[in-house]
């Protein structure tokens, strides 16, 4: 090398390799010749870095610069700009998520910052063709030291007292295995190397064929002179062809410098190597199916005993470890067995390498010491979950592995821990699912892999995956019965305990594992009918309808709007949501967080066109409406006329009932008159739809309270048949810390409802907002228009925690409103009786709690004082049960809500019904709308014996659509918004709606998910 | 491909000859030396400055050097112009640079541990 000042490092992992790495590397070759720079900077191909999904990366040295998705332009440019100049390639450096700054430098990359690579120490490093690099970097020393130093006891001392446990998944002590292989009788042994990985998405072994193959090649001898053996096999699946032709190049390197073969650097110790391949079946990474296989007999498992220790291939003693295993071994004897094992657990050392992939921004392969909490591989190294969505599961081990849900994020990876909560280590298949992936599809997807791969040897893996896989595709598709649960438990169970091997014994893994932790998600489907992460095709017509907690026809009525089909779509609409014109202001809108068009550019803005079709109402749009003069006569009696209330009336009144509804306060709405401020939701518009639904009939009594001027038990001596309960959780929950007491302390409900029904409230000048809701966003937003002169929101979280709405945050900054978050309130300050400001305290994140984020811990920095002259707490709402039950026996959730059958809304009590907050504690508006109306059809279905709900009946929509023609390609229309200076002072409605052409165009974005071919 | 490794003493010496190779995968070393090869620098000569560099730091075998580049530092008259940063984070500043130099600044700056005061810049 002469005067080499630069290397270009260019991963060539079969995954960078697929995404066009050697064209990469043949550009950065031609550039650099161009340049006439071949002299003084070498491009070398490596093995995998890690971050496959960001691949074909690079990393140049001795900077360290880490360039990625490169493209053979790119390496021009690289060539010109940094390695001629100097200067840093910028776009090409990784940028975290939601960042636009570039990290160029690849230490301070969170992906690798946080790792600690043992097994992948020449991964990325050296080229894996040169024996030179990986002898450079210590190779082949611990075969040294272990041939002149050792003894073969020793060594297989030193591997025991590391702690060091099988990698392929069963986590079995290395060193003991060894020992046993040595102790057993026979005069030829084997050294086996078990490179059949196959679990779907896992490959680290292939990473460390392809990146450093001698390190298993030394590791090898050492194992041969460890057990007394002069030979070696490596078994390794021929769908690697890249690993097998480096591990061939490697392994004929080495007996080239006589590092295999006869007499090994003069000790007179003899071993040699070779490569069989394997032709892919899962069943062969079982130890067993895999030295048949080897044998040249058909891969199947055999009953142990005899272990392989004493009889395995050929009958003979015979070591198996995994590629993964091997790996460690050379820096283990090394760097002795104490400094591995100050690496992980007590029981669990050294480090672990994982194979992250799914619903996680980087992807790729990691290896950390064992130990580490779920929740940093997920979110420090792996980057979160990407578009915002939320973590659901991680499922470890592949097929025969188990899902860990958001509730231990905290869990130490290591073998024991993993075990505990159902799931195992396996071989380091990492897979990250967020809310969209349905589990039961998933233990679905594993169970049809291992039912493909069962070698069917014995009846419980053949004939018993086959049931269960039966079992789990009718409950996806809808046809799943209520038993089935405890079927698949017990047919799980069995196979576990009766099969021959290993894959048969973890087959059910996945769905017991699934069923422990997401047993709620398996009822669904079966009693509801209903895939709640909208993936099971039978089961959802399309991702937004099955989202919708009203089940609205969005597509229907969007592409009826793309026809200029106003009055049409809004039928539609109220066929299954009353409140149109509501839920275009105030929705949440999980259509659009679920719809498909976001995984091409951003979602279809569906409740900008919704608030487009309300604006064209002319008449009132009344879906159909059956009249029944016998239900008519009937009585039923509806208590708040929140939206639940109000949506139970509704569909009673759709099915000719007239019922009675009663409204504690002066005006009907509940929540969305009360405390939704009306630059949100105007007035008018709430009015118009509950007029609409006064004019199908139905009654609403306004100032009648219950438990004051009723109570259940009077309504039931009226004559009322069924009673509906959707009083809401009215009642806000007030601070616990020193000083809630004093003057200028209040509660968001309390002042909210104090302002919107009584149009006047006391605001002070300095107001403090405590908490992250909605209801704190409303107060500071309120209390902003209300002249405030500073207002200040304390949440004890991050911004991405608050369960306020995202644009109603960015709102309220915008109006003037400061955002305070990690801090805590710890008392009201109060001088002569009123409050004069708030003592907080930092907070900083630390471990992962049960809700799978990050809980806020106090630092110890001094506290601080917010000045206040009003404090308003919006830390949550409650519902007196006390009052309004007046006696009547129900059964309570344990959050002290009533108890309501998800179903029909019937609670304990039979003619009893209940929804919205009342039964589920405080949600949203549409989650009422959708909790109403399943009330009304089980009310109807209790007083009648049938199910009568005729809108449920899918509707077809007669627009045009073209499946094939390509989605139109222009971004999601935003809504524009009311300037500050126009909405600062007044209650004005903030969004604008689209215009006709705006709205068209947005309409056409649809890719109608629920279109389906019609059958001629 | 390398010789038949004999012994154990057989691969050590291997290893010491091709460890250098690898050394500049360890990343950015104590001493530094910036190369200013902006368009300017370029056309005075900087790739050849760079080039002799590169040599004279192997032939002396130093380790303890890594060689960087960067853009224009504004001076475009005295280029080529390095900039070495010495073990205690402080900057020495050479300009006008030809092959002599180069090789005087390694063999008394960097081996002999002596700033050459006259070929520095000044204001």
């Amino acid at each position: 090398m002469n005067g080499v000042r630069s290397h270009v490092l260019v991963c060539a992992g079969a995954g960078c390799v697929a995404s066009g790495a050697l064209e990469v590397s043949a550009a950065f070759q031609s550039a650099l010749a161009k340049h006439g720079l071949e002299n003084e900077i070498s491009v070398i191909e490596t093995g995998c870095l890690g971050p496959c999904a960001a691949g074909p990366v690079a990393v140049v040295y001795p900077e360290g610069i880490f360039y990625q998705k490169l493209t053979p332009v790119d390496a021009e440019d690289i060539v010109a700009e940094h390695l001629l100049k100097g200067r840093i390639v910028e776009r090409l450096n990784y940028r975290k998520a939601g960042t636009e700054k570039a990290i160029s430098a690849l230490q301070e990359i969170g992906f690798f910052e946080k790792q600690r690579k043992v097994v992948l120490r020449n991964c990325g490093v050296i080229d894996p063709t040169r024996i030179e690099e990986y002898i450079a970097r210590d190779g082949y020393q611990a075969l040294a030291k272990a041939l002149t130093e050792m003894t073969p006891e020793s060594v297989i001392d030193e591997i025991k007292k590391s702690g060091l446990r099988g990698r392929g998944g069963a986590g079995f002590p290395t060193g003991l295995k060894w020992e046993f292989t040595r102790k057993a009788k026979g005069d030829k042994k084997y050294v086996l190397c078990n490179a059949d990985e196959g679990d779907p998405g896992a490959f680290m072994d292939r990473s460390v064929l392809e990146g450093d193959p001698h390190s298993v090649i030394e590791a090898m001898a050492i194992a041969a002179y460890a057990i007394g053996s002069d030979q070696g096999y490596v078994y390794v699946r021929a769908e690697y062809p890249l690993a097998v032709e480096r591990l061939t190049n490697a392994i004929g390197q080495a007996r080239e410098c006589g590092l295999l073969g006869k007499n090994i650097m003069g000790t007179g110790f003899d071993f040699d190597l070779e490569i069989r391949m394997g032709s892919g079946a899962f069943v062969c990474g079982e130890e067993t199916a895999l030295m048949r296989s080897i044998e040249g007999k058909r891969g199947e498992p055999r009953p142990r005993p005899p272990f392989p220790a004493n009889q395995g291939l050929w009958e003979k003693p015979s070591l198996l470890n995994n590629v993964e295993t091997y790996a460690n071994i050379a820096t283990i004897i090394l760097r002795g067995s104490a400094w591995f094992a100050s690496m992980g657990t007590e029981k669990s050392k050294g480090t672990k390498v994982f194979a992250l992939a799914g619903a996680v921004t980087n992807t790729g392969l990691v290896e950390v010491p064992i130990g580490t909490p779920l929740g940093e591989i997920v979110y420090d190294i792996g980057g979160g979950i990407p578009q915002g969505k939320a973590f659901k599961a991680a499922q470890i081990g592949g097929p025969s592995g188990g899902c860990i849900p958001k509730e231990h994020l905290n869990v130490p990876v290591d073998y024991e821990s993993l075990q505990a909560l159902g799931a195992i280590m396996g071989s380091g298949g990492l897979i990250v699912m967020d809310e969209d992936t349905c589990m039961v599809d998933m233990a679905r997807f594993f169970l049809e892999f291992v039912q493909d791969e069962s070698c069917g040897k014995c009846v419980p893996c053949r004939v018993g995956t086959k049931r269960m896989l039966e079992i789990v595709t009718r409950i996806c598709e809808g046809a799943g019965e209520e038993a089935d649960i405890d079927r698949l438990i017990a047919l799980g169970e069995q196979i576990r305990d009766s099969s021959l091997c290993g894959l048969g014994q973890t087959a059910p893994n996945p769905v017991l594992s699934t069923i422990r932790h997401f047993r709620d998600e398996y009822e669904a489907h079966i009693r509801e009918k209903r895939c709640p992460a909208g993936v099971c095709p039978a089961l959802v017509r399309a991702p937004c309808i099955s989202a919708c907690p009203a089940n609205v026809n969005i597509p229907g009525f969007v592409s009826l709007i793309g026809e200029e089909r106003y009055a049409e779509a809004l039928r539609l609409h109220r066929n299954r949501n009353p409140f149109a014109s509501v839920c275009a202001r105030v929705c949440f809108h999980t259509c659009e967080n679920k719809c498909r068009r976001g995984g091409l550019d951003q979602p279809l803005a569906i409740r900008g066109l919704k608030r487009f079709m309300v604006e064209q109402e002319v008449t009132l749009q009344v879906p159909e409406v059956v009249d029944s003069p016998e239900n008519a006569k009937r009585k039923i009696a509806i208590i708040g006329a929140g939206p639940a209330g109000l949506s139970c009336a509704f569909f009673l009144a759709r099915l000719g009932y007239q019922p009675k509804v009663f409204e504690a306060e002066p005006r009907p709405g509940g929540m969305l008159v009360q405390t939704i401020p009306a630059y949100r939701l105007p007035r008018e518009e709430l009015a118009r739809e509950i007029r609409m639904i006064e004019r199908m009939g139905v009654d609403i009594e306004t100032n009648t309270r219950l438990g004051r001027d009723f109570t259940l038990k009077s309504l039931r001596d009226d004559g009322c048949e069924a009673v509906f309960l959707g009083v809401g959780a009215p009642d806000g929950l007030g601070l616990r810390i020193p000083g809630r007491d004093a003057r200028g302390v209040t509660e968001a409900i309390r002042f909210l409802r104090e302002y919107n029904l009584r149009g006047s409230v006391p605001v002070g000048k300095n107001v403090v907002v405590i908490g992250g809701g909605n209801a704190a966003v409303d107060a500071a937003r309120t209390a902003v228009r209300l002249g405030a002169e500073s207002v200040t929101i304390l949440y004890r979280r991050t911004r991405d925690e608050m369960p306020a709405y995202k644009e109603e945050v960015e709102e309220a900054e915008h109006e003037g409103v400061h955002l305070r978050t990690l801090v805590a309130p710890v008392e009201v300050v109060v001088e002569g009786g009123r409050c004069v400001g708030v003592k907080c305290t930092n907070m900083f994140l630390g471990e992962f709690d049960r809700s799978g984020r990050r809980r806020p811990e106090a630092g110890d920095d001094e506290p601080f004082i917010v000045e206040a002259d009003q404090v308003i707490a919006a830390i949550g709402q409650t519902l007196d049960l006390k009052q309004v039950l007046d006696g009547t026996e129900v059964k309570l959730t344990p959050w002290n809500f009533v108890a309501a059958d998800r179903l029909s809304g019937q609670t304990s009590v039979p003619w009893l019904f209940a929804g919205g907050d009342a039964a589920s504690g405080p949600a949203s508006v549409v989650e009422a709308v959708g909790a109403g109306e399943r009330a009304a059809v089980g009310i109807d279905e209790y007083l009648t014996g049938e199910n009568h709900a005729f809108w449920r009946e899918p509707i077809e929509v007669d627009t045009a659509f073209d499946p094939d023609a390509d989605p139109v390609d222009y971004p999601r229309a935003e809504m524009k918004l009311l300037p500050i200076n126009k909405r600062r002072a007044n209650f004005n409605e903030v969004e604008l709606p689209y215009s006709e052409k705006v709205a068209l165009c947005e309409a056409k974005r649809c890719l109608r998910c629920d279109y389906r071919e019609r059958e001629e | 491909m390398a010789n038949k490794i004999k012994s154990p003493k057989d691969l050590l010496k291997l290893k010491e000859k091709v460890q250098a190779e690898l050394e500049l995968r360890k990343g950015v070393k104590e001493i530094q030396i910036t190369v200013h090869m902006g368009t300017c620098g370029i056309a005075a000569g900087a790739r050849d400055v760079l080039g002799t560099l590169a040599r004279e730091l192997e032939s002396a075998a130093i380790g303890n050097v890594t060689l960087r580049q960067s853009g224009c530092a504004g001076l475009c008259d005295r280029e080529p112009m390095l900039t070495l940063t010495d073990k205690n984070g402080e900057q020495f500043r050479y300009g006008n640079l030809d092959g002599k130099k180069v090789h005087r600044i390694v063999q008394e700056h960097v081996v002999g541990g002596t700033p050459i005061v006259e070929l520095m810049l000044t204001d």
